[in-house]
Parts: C-alpha cells; sequence; structure tokens
C-alpha cells in the first residue's frame, strides 16, 4: 500500500508517457485513432534513457505503426522504403515555403529569411506563387474575411503539402480568440503540421518548426504504405 | 572555409573525426573538448578568434544519428549559448543547486507516441442527437 502510494506520488507532474506502468495505458497515444492490437511490454518503458542508440525517441516509438513502417520486412519493402528515403531527402532539402504573412508574426518570418537565421541554407525560400510552393506558413491572425482567401491558396498549391501554423493568434485565436471577427486556429480552415508556439515566435522557433518539418518528412514511408495495402 | 584552415582541423583531429565533422557539422573544426553530458553529446570551444568565427567558437557534436537541438540538456544549452561563463562541470552554480525534485532531461518528443497532446476539460460543445421518443398513448 505504501509503495503504490509512492509510486504514485513520485509520478505526479510527470507527462503521463512516462508514468510507470500502473494502468492498462503506460504512454499517451499521439494519434487519435486506436493504436494496433498489441502485448503489453513485458518490462515498463523507461521515462528517460541517455542512450544513444537507442533514445528516447526511438523507445516512444515502440509498437506504433510508424516504428512497424520503418523497420521493412522483405526485400520488397526494402527497396520501396529506401526509394521513400531518397524522395524524403529531396524534399526536406529544398522546402519552398508560401508566405502568408498576415500579422506582426510575419515580421518574425522575415526575421528567418534574413542574415542570421538564414533559411536558405536549408533551402527553405520564399515562393510567392502557391502552385510552386509545397509549404504554407500561416504567420498572423486569421480573420474570417481572409478564411477562404487562405483555403482557396492552400487548395491551389500541388501535393505533397504541409502547413506550418506560426504563432498563438494561427494556432488556437491566441489573444483574439473572444474576437467575432476572427478564426479560432487556422486548423479549422486548413489541416497544419506543424504549430510553432509564440506570441510572436521568434526566428529561432520557427527555424526549429522549419526543422521538426523536416523530421516529419523523412519519417514519411508513402511507398512501402501503398505496398502494405 | 578556406583550405588551409581545413588542413589544419585534419593535422588536429585526425581524418576519421574529420570525415565524421563534415557529416555532422559540415565544417572542419577543431577545439578545446570541454566536457560531454549525460547523452554523449561533447562540446567543444575554441575562443582563438583568428581560427573560429566568433560566435562559432562554442559547438556541440552530438551523439546521436538523428540530431536536433533539444538534445542538449538545459545545463549545456545555458553554456553553449553563453548565458553562463563556465560549463556545467566547473560552473560553482551547476555544481551545487542541483534541486532534488529535478526531472531527468527529455528532449522534443513531437512526432513520435511520447508527444504531448492537448486535452478538453470542459464538456463538449457538440454532442451527437439523441432521438427520445414518447410512446403513444
Amino acid at each position: 500500500m505504501l509503495l503504490a502510494v509512492k509510486g504514485a506520488l513520485s509520478s505526479v507532474g510527470r507527462p503521463a508517457v512516462f508514468r510507470t506502468v500502473v494502468g492498462l495505458q503506460a504512454y499517451r497515444s499521439l494519434h487519435s485513432s486506436l493504436p494496433a492490437r498489441r502485448a503489453e511490454p513485458s518490462t515498463p518503458i523507461p521515462s528517460s534513457t541517455t542512450s544513444a542508440t537507442e533514445p528516447i525517441t526511438a523507445l516512444a516509438q515502440q509498437g506504433s505503426n510508424q516504428y512497424s513502417l520503418e523497420h521493412p520486412q522483405n526485400k520488397a519493402e526494402y527497396v520501396l522504403s529506401t526509394l521513400d528515403k531518397i524522395t524524403n531527402w529531396a524534399r526536406q532539402g529544398s522546402m519552398w515555403p508560401m508566405t502568408f504573412g498576415l500579422a506582426c508574426c510575419a515580421v518574425e518570418m522575415m526575421h528567418m529569411a534574413a542574415a542570421r537565421y538564414d533559411q536558405d541554407r536549408l533551402g527553405v525560400v520564399f515562393r510567392a506563387s502557391p502552385r510552386q510552393s509545397d509549404i504554407m506558413i500561416v504567420a498572423g491572425t486569421l480573420t474570417n474575411k481572409m478564411a477562404p482567401a487562405l483555403r482557396k491558396v492552400y487548395d491551389q498549391m500541388p501535393e505533397p503539402r504541409w502547413v506550418i501554423s506560426m504563432g498563438s493568434c494561427a494556432n488556437g485565436g491566441g489573444y483574439y480568440h473572444y474576437s467575432y471577427s476572427v478564426v479560432r486556429g487556422c486548423d479549422r480552415i486548413v489541416p497544419v503540421d506543424i504549430y510553432v508556439p509564440g506570441c510572436p515566435p521568434t526566428a529561432e522557433a520557427l527555424l526549429y518548426g522549419m526543422l521538426q518539418l523536416q523530421r516529419k518528412m523523412r519519417r514519411s514511408r508513402k511507398g512501402v504504405l501503398w505496398y502494405r495495402k | 572555409m578556406s583550405l588551409f584552415r581545413t588542413l589544419r582541423s585534419i593535422r588536429r583531429v585526425g581524418v576519421r573525426e574529420w570525415w565524421h565533422q563534415m557529416q555532422y557539422i559540415g565544417d572542419a573544426k577543431s577545439g578545446t573538448f570541454v566536457g560531454a553530458d549525460q547523452f554523449g553529446n561533447r562540446y567543444f570551444e575554441n575562443v582563438n578568434q583568428y581560427e573560429e568565427v566568433p560566435g562559432r567558437h562554442r559547438w556541440v557534436d552530438f551523439a546521436q544519428h538523428n540530431y536536433h537541438a533539444s538534445q542538449v540538456p538545459p545545463e549545456w544549452h545555458s553554456w553553449l549559448q553563453h548565458i553562463r561563463l563556465n560549463p556545467p562541470p566547473q560552473d560553482p552554480v551547476m555544481l551545487n543547486s542541483s534541486p532534488p525534485w529535478k526531472e531527468p532531461w527529455v528532449e522534443n518528443l513531437t512526432g513520435t507516441r511520447g508527444a504531448y497532446k492537448p486535452y478538453n476539460t470542459v464538456p463538449p460543445k457538440i454532442t451527437a442527437w439523441e432521438p427520445k421518443t414518447t410512446s403513444r398513448t
């Protein structure tokens, strides 16, 4: 009994992912859909690790569909996942964002392009045409009046396309959440890949968001997914 | 950068380390090894302004292949970004003030199952319609 109380106390304040297994679920699922059925891991997933070969990100992926996709099971999948990796490499090397600067966040977005943070070294070049860009950075307050235009621009972008929601106004309305004329988050209009928090986020934060988007691109295994289906 | 600087760095760190640097840092750098954190990331410094451009004189060599900035723990981050002068193993404040409630550092888990996912604490605004019919007499 005392042990149980102690265990519960030590896990207070920790994110649910890292709590020691007490109930059914030791992790918080990333996806809203149900995870694939599988046996419970025999040993609890540790809350932190210092290993470089099996980092915490790898531990957190245990038993997920993504983990399964990244580990080919036969020769065809091996070839396809290699092709996927080449595609991902090509995509992440030239991300052309469509600038949708709506408010003060756009200034920070410009700073990302300027000399200090220099997005061009990552191959990120602003392209003011939706038909030739593959990322949209929604920077700033999205108003009701602007929402149809945003959607129209998004629809004009070719696949594959990604959206970065920049700043608290674009993430969820932010300061103008209770305004009568503001969309409460641009994810009500377009599907968002990366949310960059901040009011406004620094150029550094936005650049980190771009790097996270590169990570997301690197995880893509569309060929393997197609083969398995 | 310059050919001379690259050759000097290769002579100092060796071809193997230079190749590793070119793959991960993208530059041939040489400096003093300041320390390593609990994850195995190695930290270097070279304050000679003729060898390293000021602002690039402290750097990290990540242990993981898939590296990103949040793998640097906060103690080393404060050294790397010049918030504190001394590296954590030599900083008296860092050495003497490690609160017992401090959690081990975990890198950004975005995109994995450990990612932060906010939850709603208020009842949902939209509910499915459940028809209630009163039986006819």
